[in-house]
């Protein structure tokens, strides 16, 4: 199914009259990437899965210090696939919005998932009210999951997604708004981060010969953002984002625009419109 | 550089799409176009005014002394560089955009499967409109690279907050400033995009600060007065004259020999952020205004002036030594005295107005984007502000942002950029 997508693609591309940088038919090439990259998500979805249930289980049993502890790793995987979850803009809405896109903010109703959740243990202190929610949020990964599963992945979202997350990270996770109760912020760094490298890695093979030059850049910037972020880890994770300096926040700034605008170039360097 | 070829271009480019456009057009909508305007229509532009263009090359930079066009953006960044070669590597791509922006031209073409090389907010062929960008460096510039802490401006200094500033830090300092200045607010905000996308590797933007002034046509005697600020006084009346390239040499122009060799031939560049209290200041007596300013709201005269007087006039303050004419404590007799001492501090304002909504207490959040350049900062803009602190105006301005920085000379031609002689300094020591 995938192939018959990319071949219609590719087909379209070729009798567009531009000479293109990419192969007369880049979709064979894609096959193999796109069909890993499926097996990344899926094995990324029943991680969320899982972690989702330990830490609504946590919540629901009161259990605050627990539920405090698993809220960063439980999201990591929805942060490393989100181009994918996505798609679904009315669960990434449900499962990720934070205050500020609601017109209450904390006080809104439509405003739940793992914010809200956040908001409850760290600004609250409590587990108290919170049970609704997390049954809300655990249903809204099962149904993401399945969703997942019947989905055929759209070649140019997979290679667009590694641009769309430094985005992501560009636009709302640098100022640190994205955990701003817990400050967890630098987990969902390194997880877009993890989840746009993944995709840029599949692709490598596909433009390292051609464009070894783009190749060494994108590898030195990604590098960099990594030497960053090894000063700020913390067990399994990360240290507050607080502690984060001005100088190494001015530092991933610029590597992550100058990712984003180099891997904006990936569609159109593999043929895709 | 003539704006010639630029034109051409764009004739060629205009009867193209105007010929492709009419041909698809029904019948019945050539003749509406044919009537009269309509609400679709793009605002009548100038071709005139679109083709001004400011030389890019020359011993200082533009947008110093080149005449103020109407609308200005300050924007201030931080930059990321591990190395002297970044350093200069960023200077050379910034010298790069800023010559393609300012003498305009036709945007390369793509292909259209990755992202286009330009905004396209000016359309394919970007006009010159007398686009200026100023590039000048903070403090922390030099300080963040020991090769360049050593080559530092012997008075650039971080801003210090004076007795009636109320600094807010995201709106402060930054390691570099780019002025932007254009006869259109989107030609500054097309450079602007430019460079922000072009050098996103080692520019961190800071703050921006978008502003204008109204322009005026010119009195039947060919002068044109001053722009008026947003208390509606016109604003600049004193400055020296920047057309005078001597006094220019002494009073914008470094060239102290305590300073370093490669800094000479640029100029101190003063920024603040002065919130004005717009309500306040419109709800107080015209004479009151006029006591505070030391001017004549209409004309600009100083008070001291007969009926005829215009702001070009000095006022004799000799003759009014108490203060009965031009108060004693008025702006313009604190900055300026018009004593023989005086002229060591005089500096070059090139202020833009700017308006940015409201505020939280349901006031407008407008004021004046003060700059002003100068041969030397202590002497200049710092002694000056120090004369006015305490001044009447004070309870109706709060200056809230912006800093220090130094402008270095200009580019010398196609094959040199901006801050090569501080980075040759730096390679030398």
């Amino acid at each position: 199914m995938i192939g018959t997508y990319l071949k219609t693609t590719g087909l379209a591309l070729a009798l567009g009259g531009w000479a293109g940088m990419a192969a007369a038919d880049p979709s064979l090439d894609l096959v193999g990437p796109l069909a890993d990259y499926k097996i990344y998500v899926a094995e990324n979805t029943a991680q969320l899965v899982a972690d989702a249930e330990a830490f609504t289980t946590a919540i629901k049993a009161g259990d605050l210090d627990k539920a405090k502890a698993l809220f960063a790793p439980t999201r990591t995987s929805y942060e490393k696939i989100e181009p994918i979850a996505e798609l679904f803009s009315d669960l990434d809405v449900s499962i990720d919005a934070r205050a500020d896109d609601f017109e209450k903010a904390e006080a809104d109703e439509a405003f739940t998932g793992f914010h809200r959740l956040e908001y409850g243990l760290w600004e609250k202190g409590s587990t108290e009210g919170l049970a609704p929610f997390a049954d809300r949020l655990m249903a809204d990964i099962h149904t993401l999951n399945e969703r997942i599963n019947g989905l055929t992945f759209p070649p140019e979202v997979v290679v667009g997604g590694a641009a769309a997350l430094m985005e992501e990270v560009a636009a709302t996770k640098i100022s640190g708004e994205e955990d701003r109760y817990s400050r967890t912020d630098l987990w969902d760094f390194d997880a877009n981060f993890a989840g746009s490298q993944k995709i840029y890695d599949l692709l490598k093979p596909l433009i390292a010969k051609q464009d070894p030059e783009f190749v060494a850049k994108v590898d030195g910037n990604f590098a960099a953002v990594d030497a960053v972020l090894a000063k700020y880890k913390e067990g399994d994770g990360y240290v507050s984002y607080e502690k984060l300096t001005d100088a190494d926040r001015n530092l991933l700034s610029s590597k992550v625009n100058t990712l984003a605008e180099d891997l904006s170039t990936l569609r159109g360097k593999l043929g895709l419109g | 550089m003539t704006g010639c070829p630029f034109i051409t271009d764009r004739r060629r480019l205009l009867m193209g799409l105007g010929l492709g456009a009419i041909g698809t057009l029904a019948p019945a909508a050539q003749a509406r176009e044919a009537a009269q305007p309509n609400v679709d229509d793009a605002p009548h532009g100038h071709a005139e005014t679109a083709a001004q263009s400011v030389p890019f090359h020359g011993p200082h930079q533009a947008g110093i002394v080149t005449p103020r066009p109407a609308n200005g953006i300050v924007a201030a960044f931080d930059v990321v560089a591990a190395s002297l070669d970044d350093v200069e590597t960023m200077l050379r791509l910034l010298t790069e955009r800023a010559a393609f922006l300012t003498q305009g031209g036709a945007v390369p073409e793509r292909d259209p499967r990755l992202p286009p090389a330009d905004s396209g907010l000016l359309g394919p062929v970007v006009a010159p409109d007398n686009q200026t960008i100023t590039l000048a460096l903070g403090d922390s510039f030099f300080e963040a690279q020991p090769a360049l802490k050593p080559l530092k401006p012997a008075r650039l200094q971080r801003m210090v907050q004076f007795p009636n500033d109320a600094l807010e830090a995201d709106i402060c300092h930054g390691d570099i400033v780019l002025q932007f200045c254009a006869n259109l607010q989107d030609s500054n905000i097309h450079a602007l995009r430019d460079i922000v996308k072009n050098l996103s590797e080692y520019l961190v933007l800071r703050w921006v600060y978008e502003g204008s002034v109204p322009p005026v046509p010119p009195a039947p005697d060919g002068s044109t007065p001053s722009a008026r600020n947003f208390l509606g006084f016109r604003d600049g009346s004193a400055n020296p004259d920047a057309n005078d390239a001597e006094m220019m040499g002494r009073v914008v122009w470094t060239a102290a020999p305590d300073e370093p060799a490669w800094a000479h031939g640029g100029s101190y560049q003063a920024v603040r952020i002065i919130r004005n209290f717009v309500e306040r200041w419109d709800r107080t007596p015209l004479r009151e205004q006029e006591r505070i300013f030391g001017r004549a709201k209409n004309s600009g005269a100083p008070l001291d002036g007969g009926p005829k007087a215009t702001e070009r006039d000095v006022p004799d303050y000799a003759a009014d030594p108490d203060g009965a004419k031009t108060a004693m404590n008025s702006h313009i007799r604190l900055a300026n005295p018009r004593t023989p001492d005086a002229d060591k501090h005089l500096i070059l304002r090139r202020p833009f107005n700017y308006a940015r909504g409201a505020m939280k207490n349901g006031h407008l959040d407008q004021g004046l984007l003060f700059i002003a350049w100068q041969a030397d900062l202590q002497q200049g803009f710092i002694a000056v502000q120090n004369l006015l602190n305490g001044e009447p105006l004070e309870e109706y301005i709060k200056p809230v942002g912006g800093g220090y920085f130094f402008a270095p000379p200009g580019v010398a031609g196609p094959e040199d950029y901006l801050g090569s002689g501080l980075i040759d300094a730096a390679r030398r020591a």
